[in-house]
Formats: structure tokens, sequence, C-alpha cells
């Protein structure tokens, strides 16, 4: 099976209790499948009660990238998470776990 | 009008490395060094500093830094600007005129930039009935945390800096700007720029560049995930923005230095720690990070041209900085065989031992270490036995002496826990900030700029 993984780049961050994770096709080919694999639904069952507010996905067609905003996702955001990983650095590989859906 | 400005940027946080920052100053021929050093907490850490002694709440590392920095700056004619004034800019500048006298770099103008401090207007704010919901969690009740509370900044414009380079400032010492504007201003400044609807789009280019350069090192190939293709990051030159009056801008670095500038370290920043990429917020405008074109010309050198945007907003953010408690934490590690087995019972051991000690906790976090602390229920379990497995416990208590019974209770794992526990230094508890993001008017706000000259 590949996984967004063998297909993208990652990076993310946080802002209060929202993990930002920029999500980057290696190829521009690939930023369709990007489109099709990344779905609120599929990244809120990915991360379950790490998850407690809304996903929200924004593509940018110039740079074949997403940008995918997981709300109440930080367990309080980094001044007060109990996550050793206060600022969701991590999370946005967590991401990469998920199946490329196939056309 | 110069036809080009050199941009270097200088520091992405408090406690970043010195090193490429006298790189760029000696080679780089900059016009202007930037440097950031406030993340959404520090300014809490910094004002409680000041409560402690009215002669601290600065970025303690501000005067090591000038001291390098101060007389590079001068034989190359760069202007530096910097938030590292933090809680308290006037102090921070004070102490930077006085090294700058130290140093014989007589005549040299050191700027001192406020007004982004709302501590002593909170509570007429609180009063005046104006909405200060919280934006991240919709809570509403601020003034329930009044007594709490320690910090409260507003991530202000660019206007003060600009107002600074007017008046012939060598060295900006700003509190809470924001990070951005330590790149827009003196873009603004330089090309003469306005706040009209004929430089919009430009100042959205200036914002974008901004964003992509202000963590320094993330751009030239740090924090990436092509980890393994990125040459001597230990020497990672920090990125230099060539600015051009029509709103285009070359981001590159100098050459031997580690790193590498190309189309995904750039990319990889652009996309970082924003909200909706078409409208990425900044008090100086709204930058459109979906119009960018991004050209890598090789070398170390990639192009952005095309930005776009709308004008500045009418609300700015605020942070509130308020006490919330403390934070226990502990961990410990167990040996093959039955690596997961041992943690599992360390975990149970723990809960009892929480239990005799009457901890009382609002919150308690068990990780597994090396299976699922960092991805949380999206890591699957191992189907073998690991070599190693560690247990953390953190826990969110109202007071110290509760938070220590985590590190008491932790240490009595020693001998009541599995064979073959292991343990590093226990951990100190730490207490926490509680950060109330909210929005208020601009009218709300006057900066104020004054010149210091050593």
């Amino acid at each position: 099976m590949t996984l967004l993984r063998d297909i993208a780049y990652v990076r993310s961050g946080d802002k209060g209790d929202v993990v930002s994770v920029g999500v980057i096709a290696r190829h521009p080919k690939d930023y369709p499948a990007l489109l099709r694999s990344l779905t609120a639904t599929a990244v809120k069952d990915l991360f379950g009660s790490w998850i407690t507010g809304d996903v929200e996905i924004y593509p940018m067609d110039n740079i074949d990238s997403v940008v995918v905003i997981m709300r109440g996702a930080l367990g309080g955001g980094a001044t007060r998470t109990l996550r050793l990983d206060q600022t969701g650095k991590a999370m946005g590989n967590g991401l990469l776990r998920l199946p490329v859906i196939a056309e | 009008m110069k036809k080009q400005l050199r941009l270097g940027s200088g520091s992405g946080f408090w406690g970043d490395a010195l090193d490429p920052a006298v790189e760029l100053l000696e080679h780089g021929s900059l016009d202007y060094l930037s440097m950031d050093y406030l993340a959404e907490l520090t300014m809490a850490l910094l004002q409680r500093q000041r409560l402690k002694d009215p002669s601290l709440g600065y970025i303690p590392d501000l005067t090591t830094h000038m001291r390098e920095l101060l007389p590079l700056a001068r034989k190359s004619g760069t202007r530096i600007i910097c938030n590292g004034g933090g809680a308290n800019p006037r102090a921070g500048a004070e102490k930077v005129r006085d090294l700058a006298r130290e140093l014989g770099l007589k005549g040299m103008r050191i700027a001192v930039v406020e007004g982004d401090d709302m501590l002593p207007q909170l509570d007429a704010l609180l009063q005046s009935g104006h909405d200060l919901t919280n934006i991240d969690t919709g809570e509403q009740d601020l003034a329930a945390l009044r007594n709490r509370i320690v910090s409260a900044n507003v991530y202000t414009d660019s206007s003060g800096i600009v107002s600074a380079l007017e008046q012939g400032a060598d060295v900006v010492i700003a509190g809470r700007v924001s990070d951005n504007a330590l790149y827009v201003g003196p873009v603004m400044h330089e090309f003469g720029w306005t706040y009209s609807d004929a430089d919009t789009d430009r100042i959205a280019a200036a914002i974008t560049v901004g964003h992509v350069v202000e963590c320094a090192a993330a751009t030239t190939g740090g924090m990436s995930s092509r980890f393994a293709e990125m040459p001597s990051m230990g020497r990672v030159g920090f990125p230099i923005v060539e600015f051009e009056p029509d709103g285009s801008a070359t981001i590159t670095k100098l050459p031997g230095t580690g790193g590498r500038v190309d189309e995904f370290t750039v990319k990889e920043h652009l996309v970082y720690e924003i909200g909706d990429p078409s409208r990425y917020l900044m008090p100086d405008g709204v930058a459109n990070f979906c119009k960018v074109k991004i050209d890598d010309q090789g070398n170390d050198r990639v192009r952005l041209t095309e930005m776009a945007g709308t004008g500045r907003p009418d609300l700015l953010k605020m942070v509130v900085g308020y006490e919330d408690g403390w934070i226990g934490e502990g961990m410990m590690f167990f040996p093959w065989p039955y690596a997961l087995e041992r943690a599992e019972k360390a975990r149970q051991t723990l809960g009892e031992r929480f239990e005799r000690l009457g901890l009382k906790a609002s919150a308690i976090q068990f990780d597994l270490v090396g299976v699922n602390m960092l991805h949380g229920p999206a890591s699957p379990m191992p189907d073998y036995d690991p070599s190693e497995i560690g247990l953390r416990v953190a826990v969110h208590t109202e007071s110290k002496a509760e938070a220590e019974k985590i590190r008491r209770a932790c240490a009595q794992l020693w001998i009541m826990g599995p064979g073959g526990t292991s343990f590093g230094t226990p951990m100190k508890p730490r207490p926490v900030y509680g950060v109330w993001s909210t929005l208020i008017p601009r009218s709300y706000i006057s900066q104020t700029t004054e010149i210091l000259e050593a």
C-alpha cells in the first residue's frame, strides 16, 4: 500500500490549541492524490481522541500543497498541554501514515 | 530609492545560534539584520521576570548577542531590528546603549519601540465591555481570570519600526511587534510604501517573504522532511532576502555555509504554522499565499513573484498570559524482555501510588515512549517484543505541592517497580501559563518611538 509518506513532505506547528500541517507533493503529478487522500474525516479518524475540534483542508494549487488545520488538537495548546510534543512538530509526520487513495 | 534591499534573518527564536548572524554581518553586505526572539509563551515568562525586578524583562541573550553584533553592524553599515525588548524594551535599549558606549561606538542610535504592552490598560479594557472572547476556544469570561493574569500584549504593526528608521536608528529594540513586522518595517521604510491601496500587494509581498525567512534556518534546510539530504546543518547559513521595489524577492544564503535553499525548503516554510493560506493575517496586511510563484533558480537561489493580498485588518491580536497551575512529569524506561508488560505494570503501580498519596489532579496523561508518545491514537502497537520502552506520565495540578507528588511517586518505583526499571534524573514540576488570544480594535494601540544615543 502506498502511504502519503511516499509522495509528500510535511511540516507542522501550533497556533493556540490548533495544529497546522503543511503537506507538500514531492511531484506535481501527485498533487491530485494528495487532495483525494487528505480529507477531514480521514484526519479525524487517524488521530481519534487527540482531535476534539474540526478539521479544515485548504488546497494550495500554486505550490501543489495542502494545509490541514486541526482544531482542539494540542491538548489545550503549547503552554498547557500534557504532551511532550508541546507544539505539534511531530504530528504532521503522523498524517503521512494515511494511505494514498487511488483515482 | 535603492534598487534592491538586502535583509538577513539573524534569529528565529530565543535560544537560536549566534554564529550564523555573525557570518551574515561579516559577509552578507546587508542593509538590515532582523532578529526574532519571541514566541507566544515568552511574553508571560519575561513579564514575570520584570515583576520580580523592574530592570529585567527583556530577552536575557540580548546583551551577549549585541556585544558580538554591534561592532560588526557599524563596520558593515547594517541596521539591526529585533523584538528582543520583550516585556521591557526600554530597559533592554538602555542596556544596549550602555554597551555601545562601552564598545566605543559613539553616536550609535538605539531606538525603543513601545506600545504593545496592554497590562496598564487591561482593567479599563475589561470594564469597557469590549468583546474579549478567546478566539481559540470561544470562552468569554476573561475577567474571571483577572487575578491570575501576568501579561497582555498586542501584536503590533511595523509603524513603530518605520518611525525609528526615519529617525536614523542604527538598532531597533521593540517588544511584542509581530515577528513579521521585523521584515515589513525596513522594506516599507526604504521603498516609502504606505498603507494605501497602491502598495497593498507589495506590502503583502513583504509579509509573505517575512513569513518565509523569520524562523531563520527553517527555510535553509532546518526542520526539513529531506533532513538526510541537507549538508552540514551544524554550520547552516541563515537566509538572506534580496527584495526589489516591484514586490518580488529572492531568498538565498551565504556561499560555503551549510544547509540549502531550494524550491522545497521555501515551500516547506511557506506552509508552516498558518491558517487559511489565502488569508495570512498580519497587523500590516493580509497576504494571499495561494498566489505566490516559486521559481528555483539553482545555486541556493529561489525567486518569489506574483505575491498579493489585501489591506490591513482593523482588529489586532492581543495575547493575555495567565498563571494556570503546575505540571508534574516523570519518565522511566524498561528493558527487553517483556518491555511492554513491564511498562503496563508500572503504569498500574503509579496509579495506585497517586491514590495513596492523595493526588489531586485536573488531568493525567500516560505515554509509551517509543510507541505512541508523538502520534497518540494514530500509532500502531508493536507486534514484537521491543528492546526497550519508556513510560511517561504528565499531570496537571493546581499547586506546586501537588505536582511534587508526581516526582515522589515516580521515584518510589525505583524499588516498587518491575525489575530493570531505569530512570534518568527526576524532573522538577514546572509552572503553567495559559494563553488567551483575543482581538482588539487598532484604535486602542499607540506605538511610541524614542532614540537613545550612545
